[in-house]
């Protein structure tokens, strides 16, 4: 099932997450659970979601526990995903274009 | 090729401990696992990222600036899973030089060997289990600080800022200048905890007139600051709605909390390094002379990773690590001489450092209030009352209560539920000392085992001929 559509999705996705007055490379576009998104390129997967609205990063093992971003820094493990099919870590790894990226 | 000294490591510790060992002569190489060394507090924005610099953002380029003239060798993006050499050789064997495993960020695999090893591996933080702390739209304090600063993203539109220390006021103002709606910050200390950390700040004006800014600027803006205070739960549907103090539910769609740093020793421990608990510094911390020499010989620790006490006093420890890894290896004459002036950088830093560890200690208190029914390892989806029983049943340390309960054995490593856990079993047995720490095991990282095996195939396991019959 569509992760997005399901639950996650801020309401007000209009207004940007994304902190005015840094210069970011150009956007490209990525896939997550089949929806097209786009970010700058390099940008940290795990930022990213977020500023696409996306926190509930999949299901995990059970409803109590769902894949998030937590430390940001490559620790907690909470961020698991499949990056082109290779389990990854969502707060480590950078957004390149193309990139196919599905919950873990 | 064999390295005088490696540095595990490209934080402020680490960076300082290269260049001046790499200054002096000696072959260095430096282990980094971002993309960039700079550590979680000079953390490098991406490639290609240009963010406005501030006081962190120079200090940090001129730490890597000054690493990259040393001549050090730098390996970023590098993920180190095996620690070997030193004392780990089969019994009755010589000490061997160190060897450390690791992925490149190709993927590849390769190894780096060195006659001393320096271990600058930081912090992570502390977060006590609460009820709703599994939702998405909380995360971790000086995650909240990673994501504002290098990445440029806002955790969420309305932010409840809540633990202890100064990262609190430091993500609160951050978020404020971001354009979010600071929807409280809720400070574990109470006012009088931090009347009595002035005398020790008072040694960085600079950092006591940036921690002064950033309360001027909360209470010019009317943030509610509510001390001596906690969030208790977090509740929402799919997401965060709210968290609760006290008896008030507050709305919000992100919840930055974080209850200290815990000095991350996975590699002092896979060593076998001698510990000690010191709550005030984070928790177990290797045990260290005046120059930064674990109990192993040939190995040091600095930063964080050493027992906490902030960036500032960072580099003035990996310099003197550095200085004694030089000296033992017979490349330093002139040692004391040498040593003089990072000592005294370190004395003098480590006293703010210090007072503001301190204020990040584990509040056993939080630990105590934990519902039976909360998920504390999240990993394995342990809770508080599973790790109870296991107590009640005869566990009597970490290392027992791992083993009942799978608690820590998650990829997480223990990292995220170990202070929790270390604390419930510390109720049952007496003490920290007594519920001590998980053995350190390898891998150091969680880590694909194809790239482990590299080339090895099927056909390279070696089957004995079948015996006659």
């Amino acid at each position: 099932m569509d992760v997005i559509a399901k639950h996650d999705r801020m309401k007000d996705v209009a207004h940007t997450l994304r902190i005015a007055g840094i210069s970011r490379p150009a956007d490209v576009t990525f896939s997550f659970e089949g929806t097209s998104l786009s970010a700058p390129e390099g940008e940290n997967l795990a930022a990213a979601l977020i500023a696409c609205g996306i926190r509930r990063l999949g299901e995990g093992q059970d409803a109590a526990r769902p894949r998030v971003a937590l430390c940001m820094m490559g620790v907690c493990q909470q961020c698991l995903l499949r990056v082109d099919g290779r389990l990854a870590q969502a707060c480590i790894t950078p957004i390149r274009a193309g990139m196919v990226v599905t919950a873990a | 090729m064999m390295h005088d000294i490696a540095v595990l490591g490209g934080g402020p510790a680490g960076m300082a401990a290269a260049t001046e060992a790499a200054r002096r002569g000696a072959r260095v190489v430096l282990l980094e696992e971002s993309a960039a060394p700079g550590g979680q507090v000079y953390r490098a924005p991406p490639t290609g990222f240009v963010v406005p610099a501030d006081a962190d953002s120079r200090v940090g380029d001129a730490l890597r600036a000054a690493l990259r003239q040393s001549g050090a060798e730098i390996r970023p993006g590098c993920r180190v899973w095996g620690v070997g050499g030193g004392p780990l050789v089969p019994q009755g064997m010589a000490a061997a030089p160190f060897r450390l495993d690791a992925l490149a960020p190709d993927g590849q695999s390769f190894a780096v060997e060195a006659r001393a090893l320096v271990l600058c591996t930081g912090t992570h933080e502390r977060i006590i289990a609460f009820p709703g702390w599994t939702l998405p739209g909380v995360l971790g304090l000086a995650a909240a600080t990673i994501l504002l600063k290098a990445h440029g993203v806002l955790p969420g539109r309305r932010v409840v800022v809540a633990g202890a220390g100064p990262l609190l006021y430091a993500v609160a103002a951050k978020l404020l200048k971001a354009g979010a709606e600071v929807a409280a910050v809720v400070d574990l200390a109470h006012s009088r905890e931090w009347v009595r950390a002035l005398p020790a700040l008072a040694a960085r004006p600079d950092l006591l007139a940036r921690g002064v800014a950033w309360r001027a600027k909360l209470l010019a803006r009317g943030i509610r600051v509510m001390a001596g205070a906690q969030v208790s739960a977090a509740a929402g549907g799919e997401v965060l709605e709210r968290a609760r103090v006290g008896d008030t539910w507050i709305d919000c769609d992100a919840l930055c909390v974080g209850h200290g740093l815990v000095p991350a020793t996975e590699a002092t421990r896979a060593f076998r390094a001698a510990h000690r608990y010191a709550a005030a510094e984070g928790g177990w911390v290797p045990v260290l002379d005046a120059d930064q020499r674990c109990s192993v010989p040939f190995l040091y620790a600095a930063g964080d990773g050493a027992g906490v006490r902030g960036a500032a006093a960072a580099p003035a420890s990996g310099r003197l690590a550095a200085l004694a890894a030089l000296h033992d290896l017979g490349m330093l004459p002139d040692h004391a001489a040498a040593r003089a002036a990072p000592a005294r950088d370190l004395a003098r830093a480590a006293r703010a450092g210090g007072a503001m560890a301190r204020m990040m200690a584990l509040r056993p208190e939080l630990v105590q209030a934990i519902p039976p029914e909360t998920v504390v390892c999240r990993c394995e989806g342990v809770t508080r009352a599973e790790i109870d029983a296991a107590c009640a049943d005869g566990a009597g340390d970490m290392n027992q209560m791992k083993q009942f309960t799978r608690c820590g054995m998650g990829p997480c490593q223990g990292r995220l539920c170990g202070e929790t856990a270390a604390e419930l079993v510390a109720m049952h047995c007496g003490g920290r000392e007594r519920a001590g720490f998980a053995t350190g095991r390898l891998p150091l990282r969680p880590v694909a085992m194809d790239a482990l095996l590299g080339d090895f195939d099927y056909a390279d396991i070696p089957v004995p001929n079948a015996a006659p019959i």
